[in-house]
């Protein structure tokens, strides 16, 4: 089972075009992934803990507005400038998925790897999460809780990832696309997020990053992000 | 030949021989008894600041990181995207202070500046204290402080291992190493002092000493190994006193963050924590002078001379936070400038027009004047004025520089909370403590330095000038 | 489980499973001993370690998407879309996700309680048999037609018995009056489309947006909330999904730059109320430059002697800018124009959405087979037929009869007291009102003033169907069961009116027989036996299993409902739109939206949707105004300050929000917060702007609640609104021209 992991390249696909800042994508995540609330006062001092967060700016003056929005998550860079900052290897890539896997119950809360995010990507728990009871009994067992004191960040599912490696190896064939759906991209209404690897020839990403449309955030950093945007369609009728 | 160098550019004041310790010479015994005298007697002042400084480091260092502790780092104020904030920035300012005892002793023993011999254990003490205050931040700053031994290299049964590319690693093993040294640095020529401690107390003490002195008894070959071992330390903390803080430097420069991957951060940093150490010493020495009446070995020659070292230091730092300036202008990237514009005109724009006030306007403007360096309450105010605006410097680069970044959706304010502030104040309580606890078992003063110094200065008639000639020690 | 699982693979299944349950135990809290569940006799739905799905249907709004719940060990996990479901398609919205929060909000009712002195919040608990009993005394004892039924847009189910419980003790029909329902116009799109297609019911259209070329949006906020969000979003994303250059090309006309604006290609600020008269115009233009393709059609009378110039002045849209517009809209073979919730909320609603749906028809795309304009199509059953939400005039209808005394017993399944403007009265009147009981799952603002609160079941614990309104391109009963045992001692609504009517009278014996919903829902089921259907429906209960695995009735293929041709709209032209307050003393139109993660305020118990950041603002756990930068300079405001917002009819503090898309004479304030009971979630947080609102009809019987002015004071007091976004860096960016990617 292992070995059929190796060399998979999982990579997210976001359409800008197709983002509508709806948000399902990030309360799916918080559903997905036992992400906290924290309220507004921690808020107000920048610590929502959203894993994945729509960032809107604004482009031109009014009338003649535009948000343009970007939803920004842990970009799985395959240089990723978060892993050789963490002292304790907490921070790590992971071979089978090739993504950035953050190891919890390592972590010993240096931040580093925060600070050195150039996408911002990575929320620390400031506090314990507080679950009032029966709210606890929503949490994903798939899903560690995280304690006080440690960093974390999109997984792109990994769980999910997981079980459809099982799924596909129970039923005693290779993984097949569309097997793993993360979350965010299974909510988003307007098929915004694709979720594929790219190892696998036939999967729908194939083209999508091929497109003329694609880029990766912050390009010239040299991060190699694993989730590749698509910008969003001009339309001119005069 | 390096012992020329003091002579070729002769000796300040000349003209008063009586300023200067060491042609003022006083019987041994006589030395002996200023130092002892302020250690054998504990005042009731004395006391009062010992039970002061420990309530403080109690209340304000060991409880609010207990309470920290117990709740979670959010009670700090750090914050995405500002994930370092007071703890980092005061780690960087002890460790800054600690450079001051290494520099002072070490450098200027190997250069034979002479008039090093009264202040270098004062500032090696410094050195060992301000490490300890210094290497607690890195444990205050953790999320997760009970599970710190997975920074060790210790064998396990899961294989995991120090990620020895992360500077964070090299920190740990520059800060122990540089500890562990500048500890063995202070100790050595402190034995024939213990000695001599040993040998003027009796009770506890005299127990106290007669472990910490080793047996020494002062005969020849004792003084033979002493000197050659000091010697080595000297020569070999040099380099891991430079290395210290280029590492620490790295913990900013290694990143991508804008603003903190410059080239030019280890020197910068080296030099910014010479010039406050050397700073931090000229205050700790006029602190300890007017204490403990140490006016006979601490005389206004030495405070020229390390004011004279700040003057340099304060000019070589200007020159490089100009060049750190520089370099991010010309590089043209349009977040660089905007951080560039928000240190003149952000939240932090008053503190980093304080840290120019106090690191390049005043220094420079003040300390050309020798009557200045020579004046206690000015040169007082002005190390001190120098530390703050060390400290503000530690603060705009590291919260200061991470409030931008690359996403303008999530730059952020950083506003220090209480238990930040008050575990930074409690090291700064804890650090006097040390030394005011120092001040009653330690003689602040090698008085076998200054003796030797004595013994080889001669003030000779050539002609119708009197010089001063130096003999060399064997 | 196949024969092909090896030893070490069951062995490894096992120890994930085990080791994922270990965690999610130890983990929840420290302080709390671990609960360890020895299931030597496991319930039934709880297989250890085994995830099921249930089908069943979202309950946060009245769009009728269907879900998948993820259960496991008893524990609901996670929603999901149910794939197979054609409305949504596997695919739900924020609010969707969040139901979790309602099924485990810690704030719930956990049994009847009784109320002695209103408003004193002292809750006596009561046995459900008790309850019933005191219930069905006083319905007994109260005057003919003296009962009466207050919801949301409750499920068909409940909606059906408690329609035949009124009718079987002789009370007026239910009155179902829906915030939402009344922001997204479902009434009065519903009979304009009715009155453009000639038809006698009114009928709720799904607009096929995806096929468009060029996409004219008046007031529709249909990425956010309006009338079926997921099923608009995923449509979007069609549109968007065509090749550059043939991609749809998107105008949002409205007076703020909502987030459906704020995605669109071209955002036209038109002057609150207008919409309708730059359709018009639009209409107009069209017709004169003799680009309409259906010159023949009824509808271009609509357009005859359109006066361009004067809507030009009074929406504030050039008129050269309106033939552009125009040309843009006739140039594309598939134009489509949206008549949305904005324009729902003025005096001129009808007339508005008349107006908008026949600049369709005066491009020939109201009816034929190509027509985007999807009608509901009928139920496969008469007994399936689904009410439209009442109008505003029959809740003023209900208050005057309640403030006259003739309602003995109210019945309140939503929430009147926090939804309707205070100038309503509803409060006086419901305190005329001998006997007052709410099903509310938790104590909501109208459930403190009752006399008994017969809590819910929340909808992941119900039973029951709901009828899809609007469907789009096929017909649908979207099903609903419980995904886990009921967490405490509550009941859902349905099943105490049929324990009810057991215990009233032989009439309502008669009306309703059923000893439970499943009962009541097989019976209704049964009525599918013999038709399309993905599963088996030749018995009743092959019925019964497919409508629950599937979540629901549907034919297996697309039957498009489009009208066959189009009569002629009532002549009228659009008025100018009446605002309610005195310009000099309120200079600002005040407008009110759904949020889109609280909705009316729905959502507001539930943290995730408290914490989700607002697309625009990116605010949450407050309420905040937009005002125009320029505006707020006037007034010498800045970011996070606090002001009131003073209507003729109440005022409201609120934190400033500077929106550099919004009208400078329109201030728009999100509903949803403002909650003085409603869980610990909600409580205290922000103002409740539907307060205020001047309790203004539209020409439909709609409340105008676009159509209050307002005036803005300082109070001097500061307060950050919580959001993610800088605005330092956001405008920073602007300013640059530069943007992350």
């Amino acid at each position: 089972m292992a070995e059929a992991k190796q060399g998979n390249r999982w990579t997210m696909v976001i359409d800008l075009d197709k983002c509508t800042a709806c948000q399902a994508c990030v309360i799916a995540c918080h559903a997905e992934n036992n992400v906290p609330t924290v309220g507004p006062e921690q808020i107000n001092m920048g610590r929502a803990q959203h894993w994945l967060r729509i960032e809107r700016y604004w482009q031109g003056e009014y009338p003649d507005l535009r948000a343009r929005y970007i939803p920004v998550l842990c970009q799985q860079c395959q240089h990723a400038p978060c892993e050789p900052v963490c002292p304790v290897f907490a921070s790590m890539h992971s071979d089978a998925e090739n993504i950035n896997v953050q190891v919890y119950n390592r972590c010993v809360g240096t931040r580093y790897c925060g600070n050195n995010c150039p996408y911002l990507a990575r929320v620390f728990n400031w506090f314990d999460p507080y679950f009032p009871e029966p709210l606890n009994e929503q949490l994903n067992p798939d899903v560690t809780v995280r304690y006080r004191g440690v960093m974390e960040k999109c997984t792109f599912c990994i769980q999910r990832i997981h079980a459809g490696a099982d799924r596909a190896a129970l039923e005693g064939r290779p993984l097949r696309d569309g097997d793993v759906v993360p979350a965010c991209a299974q909510v988003c209404p307007t098929d915004a997020i694709v979720l594929g690897n790219l190892a696998d020839e036939h999967s729908r990403i194939h083209e999508f990053v091929k497109s003329k449309r694609a880029f990766a955030l912050l390009e010239d950093l040299g991060t190699e992000p694993a989730v590749i945007y698509l910008k969003g369609g001009e339309s001119h009728v005069s | 030949m390096l012992a020329e160098l003091p002579r070729k550019f002769g000796w300040p004041h000349e003209d008063n021989p009586q300023e200067r310790l060491l042609l003022d010479p006083l019987p041994q015994e006589d030395m002996n008894r200023i130092m002892l005298r302020p250690m054998l007697k504990a005042g009731s002042g004395w006391w009062l600041v010992v039970a002061l400084l420990s309530a403080i480091v109690l209340v304000c260092f060991v409880g609010a990181w207990a309470y920290m502790i117990r709740w979670g780092m959010g009670l700090a104020g750090i914050r995405r995207p500002v994930f370092w904030g007071v703890f980092i920035a005061t780690m960087v300012f002890w460790i800054g202070i600690s450079h001051s005892g290494t520099f002072v002793s070490a450098i200027l023993r190997v250069f034979n500046a002479e008039y090093r011999r009264p202040i270098t254990r004062a500032a090696e003490l410094m050195t060992s204290f301000s490490l300890i205050c210094a290497g607690m931040f890195p444990f205050i700053h953790l999320g997760r402080v009970w599970t710190v031994y997975y920074m060790i290299p210790m064998p396990n049964q899961r294989q995991l291992w120090t990620n020895f590319q992360s500077p964070l690693a090299w920190d740990l093993f520059a800060i122990t190493t540089y500890l562990i040294g500048s500890t063995l640095y202070v100790y050595l020529p402190m034995i024939p002092d213990l000695a001599m401690a040993r040998d003027h107390t009796t009770g506890w003490r005299h127990t106290l000493y007669k472990w910490l002195s080793l047996g020494w008894r002062g005969v020849e070959y004792e003084w033979h190994y002493l000197h050659m071992a000091i010697k080595i330390f000297a020569f070999a903390i040099i380099p891991v006193m430079f290395s210290v803080h280029t590492i620490v430097s790295w913990d900013f420069a290694m990143s991508m963050h804008i603003g903190w991957h410059s080239s030019i951060f280890g020197p910068y940093f080296v030099v910014g924590a010479i010039f406050s150490g050397v700073s931090a010493v000229i205050t700790v020495l006029l602190v300890v002078r007017r204490t403990m009446h140490l006016e006979y070995f601490l005389r206004p020659e030495h405070f020229d001379a390390l004011a004279k070292l700040v003057l340099i230091f304060s000019l070589a730092w200007t020159y490089f936070f100009f060049n750190d300036y520089l370099v991010e202008w010309y590089g043209g990237d349009w977040v660089g400038h905007q951080l560039l514009l928000f240190q003149a005109r952000g939240p932090v724009a008053p503190l980093w027009y304080a840290m120019l006030l106090f690191n390049i306007a005043i220094p420079c403007l003040t300390l050309w004047n020798k009557r200045i360096r020579r004046s206690p309450i000015a040169l007082f105010l002005i190390t001190v004025g120098i530390n703050i605006g060390m400290y503000l410097e530690r603060y705009i680069i590291i919260p200061g520089f991470l409030h931008i970044n690359n996403m303008p959706f999530d730059w952020g304010n950083y506003n220090p909370e209480w238990p930040e502030v008050s575990i930074a104040f409690g090291t700064l309580a804890l650090f006097i403590l040390l030394y005011t606890l120092a001040s009653k078992f330690i003689p602040l003063i090698p008085v076998w330095e200054v003796l030797e110094g004595q013994l080889s200065h001669t003030r000779r008639r050539i002609g119708r000038t009197v010089v001063t000639s130096v003999a060399e020690l064997e | 489980m196949s024969e092909r699982i090896s030893r070490r693979q069951f062995i490894a299944l096992s120890g994930l499973t085990g080791t994922a349950m270990a965690v999610s135990g130890c983990t929840i809290n420290l302080q709390e001993p671990t609960h360890l569940e020895p299931y030597v006799v496991p319930p039934e739905e709880a297989l250890p370690g085994q995830k099921v799905m249930y089908a069943s249907t979202c309950g946060q709004c009245p769009a009728g998407c269907g879900i998948l719940v993820r259960v496991s060990n008893g524990r609901a996990l996670k929603i999901e879309g149910n794939p197979l479901h054609p409305l949504n398609r596997g695919k739900t919205c924020a609010r969707g996700q969040a139901g979790l929060q309602v099924l485990y909000n810690p704030d719930r009712l956990r049994n009847a309680v009784r109320q002695d002195q209103r408003g004193a919040k002292n809750y006596r608990p009561l046995y459900w048999d008790a309850a019933l009993s005191l219930l069905a005394d006083r319905v007994k004892a109260a005057q003919p037609g003296g009962v009466a039924f207050y919801g949301n847009l409750i499920p068909d189910a409940l909606a059906t018995i408690v329609t035949s419980f009124l009718q079987a003790i002789g009370g007026q029909p239910p009155v179902l009056y829906d915030t939402l329902a009344a922001m997204d116009g479902r009434r009065t799109l519903a009979s304009a489309t009715a009155a453009l297609l000639g038809s006698s019911t009114p009928n709720l259209p799904l607009f096929d947006i995806g096929q468009a070329d060029i996409l004219y949006s008046f007031g529709a906020n249909f990425n956010e909330t309006w009338i079926s969000p997921v099923a608009y979003g995923r449509a979007y994303g069609q549109m968007r999904s065509r090749p550059l250059g043939t991609r749809g090309y998107f105008v949002q006309f409205e007076p703020r730059l909502s987030a459906t604006a704020a995605v669109a290609d071209k955002w036209v600020p038109v002057a609150p109320g207008t919409e309708g008269l730059v359709a018009l115009a639009l209409g107009g233009i069209i017709r004169e430059l003799g680009l309409a393709r259906a010159k023949d059609s009824p509808a271009a009378a609509l357009f005859r002697a359109v006066d361009v110039r004067g809507i030009a002045a009074a929406s504030g849209v050039a008129v050269e800018k309106l033939e552009e517009l125009a040309r843009a809209f006739a140039r594309f073979p598939r134009p489509l124009a949206l008549p949305g919730g904005g324009l729902a909320g003025h005096t001129n609603a009808a007339p508005a959405m008349t107006a908008v749906m026949t600049l369709n028809a005066l491009m020939g795309q109201a009816a034929g087979p190509e027509s985007p304009i999807l009608l509901t199509p009928a139920p496969p059953d008469p007994a399936f037929a689904s009410a439209l939400p009442s109008s505003f005039a029959d809740v003023k209808a209900l208050i005057d009869r309640m403030s006259s005394g003739a309602i003995d017993v109210l019945f309140v399944a939503g929430n009147p007291i926090y939804d309707l403007p205070v100038a309503t009265k509803f409060a006086e009147a419901m305190a005329r009102v001998p006997f007052v009981v709410s099903f509310s799952y938790i104590v909501d603002e109208t459930a403190v003033y009752a006399d008994l609160v017969l809590p819910n079941n929340t909808y992941l614990e119900s039973w029951g169907y709901q009828v899809v309104t609007p469907a789009g391109a096929r017909p649908c009963i979207s099903s609903q069961q419980p995904v886990v045992t009921p967490l405490y001692d509550t009941r859902q609504t349905s099943d105490v009116f049929l324990d009810l009517a057991q215990r009233v009278s032989d009439a309502t014996r008669k009306a309703l027989p059923w000893p439970n919903t499943v009962a009541f829902m097989q019976e209704q089921m049964a009525k599918l036996v013999g038709k399309d259907a993905s599963y088996s429906t030749k018995t009743a209960a092959a019925v019964w299993a497919g409508f629950r695995q599937y979540g629901g009735w549907w034919p297996q293929d697309e039957a498009r409902t489009q009208a066959r041709q189009v009569a002629a709209p009532a002549g009228v032209m659009v008025p100018r739109p009446k605002l309610e307050g005195d310009p000099a003393q309120y200079p600002f139109v005040l407008y009110p939206y759904p949020s889109t993660l609280l909705g009316d305020g729905r959502g507001a118990d539930q943290p995730w949707l408290q914490e989700g950041p607002d697309p625009i603002t990116t605010a949450s756990w407050g309420t905040w105004v937009e005002i125009n930068p320029e505006t707020a300079k006037e007034l010498g405001l800045a970011r996070d300050e606090v002001v009131k917002v003073i209507s003729p009819h109440g005022q409201i503090e609120v934190i400033v929000y500077t929106h550099p898309g919004i009208r400078p004479d329109v201030i728009a304030i999100p509903l949803g917060q403002g909650h003085s009971n409603y869980g610990r979630y909600a409580n205290r947080r922000g103002a409740n702007v539907l307060g205020i609102l001047a309790p203004a009809v539209t020409d439909a019987g709609d409340l105008a609640w676009a159509a209050t002015r307002v005036r803005i004071e300082k109070t001097g007091r500061q307060q950050t609104l919580p959001r993610i976004e800088n605005n330092v860096g956001v405008d920073f960016a602007n300013q640059a021209g530069k943007f992350p990617g």
